[in-house]
């Protein structure tokens, strides 16, 4: 099945996976006062203090851009999942641009668009690099296709 | 500078990319609200550009902006070299996601919570990034031979 991908799509592939998976761990947290020992908050307020953390989904554009990145990263994999034997020459081309452009989003929200006094978390640093994989794995599918033609 | 050198589709693509970043300057969104002090009601309200949010929106557009203006550009300049098929397709792909990206603001604005409103300058923006995805698409036709729709 992973015979029929080249390598750079099998890179791609991978690439979108962590991305998907990274999409639902904690992108940014925010840290609130901490209770006095002894104080304790009635049922349905303990979220209003001490740490909370959010994945890329709650209120940032990033969320709809990175999954279709993942889809289009995917969809070689995915067709060599399901035997079909159609093939999108500007699939590594298009896979190659929206993963550059995901790295460039998603580190510019990491540094211009950050909110102020929010804290980074680990899930956007694994994004950012599964985007840069996704990339790469574009770039070299394009170099692949051109020497294939030769 | 002759313009008669650009294809239909650079055109549409590179008018409607200089119209989107002057459209990003416009109010796009908008927050209200009101509150109870001394028996009335005190409202205020605050208009925000594509510039003035937190969101990788305004940095997502001005790549779709350069990427729709590139073959123009290069063809004025260059003198005829419009980067092959691809730069078709990268202006279709990145305007189409770039008009889903901003219609999705319609129900994704948790940035803004309650009281929030669309302005013109969503509206207009909306309309100029699907009309650099067109241009895009009909780079793709001349590039291609087919036909014009």
């Amino acid at each position: 099945m992973t015979s029929r991908l080249s390598q750079g799509q099998l890179i791609a592939a991978i690439g979108a996976a962590v991305l998907l998976v990274a999409m639902f761990l904690p992108w940014i947290g925010v840290s609130g006062p901490s209770l006095p020992s002894g104080v304790s908050l009635p049922p349905g307020v303990s979220g209003a203090v001490g740490d909370t953390s959010e994945n890329v989904w709650k209120g940032s554009t990033l969320d709809v851009y990175l999954l279709i990145t993942v889809i289009v990263a995917a969809v070689p994999a995915l067709l060599a999942l399901t035997d079909s034997a159609e093939e999108f020459s500007f699939v590594s081309a298009a896979t190659f641009l929206l993963g550059v452009v995901a790295v460039i989003l998603v580190a510019a929200w990491l540094t211009i668009d950050f909110p102020d006094g929010a804290e980074r978390k680990i899930g956007a640093f694994i994004g950012l690099g599964a985007a840069a994989v996704i990339a790469f794995g574009g770039f070299r599918a394009m170099q692949e296709e051109v020497a294939g033609e030769i | 500078m002759d313009l008669n050198r650009l294809s239909q589709g650079q055109m549409v693509a590179a008018a409607s990319a200089i119209l989107l970043f002057i459209f990003t300057f416009l109010p796009w969104f908008g927050v209200s609200g009101g509150i109870i002090s001394g028996g009335g009601v005190v409202t205020a309200s605050k208009n925000f550009s594509l510039w003035e949010i937190e969101n990788p929106l305004d940095i997502y557009l001005f790549i779709v902006i350069l990427v729709a203006l590139l073959p123009a550009v290069m063809t004025l300049v260059g003198g005829g070299t419009d980067g092959g098929g691809l730069a078709g397709m990268a202006t279709a792909l990145l305007g189409g996601i770039g008009t889903l990206m901003i219609f999705y603001q319609l129900f994704d604005h948790d940035f803004f919570g309650v009281g929030f409103s669309t302005k013109i300058g969503f509206w207009l923006g909306l309309l100029a990034c699907a009309g650099i995805a067109v241009g895009g698409y009909l780079s793709m036709q001349d590039e291609a031979g087919g036909e014009r729709y």
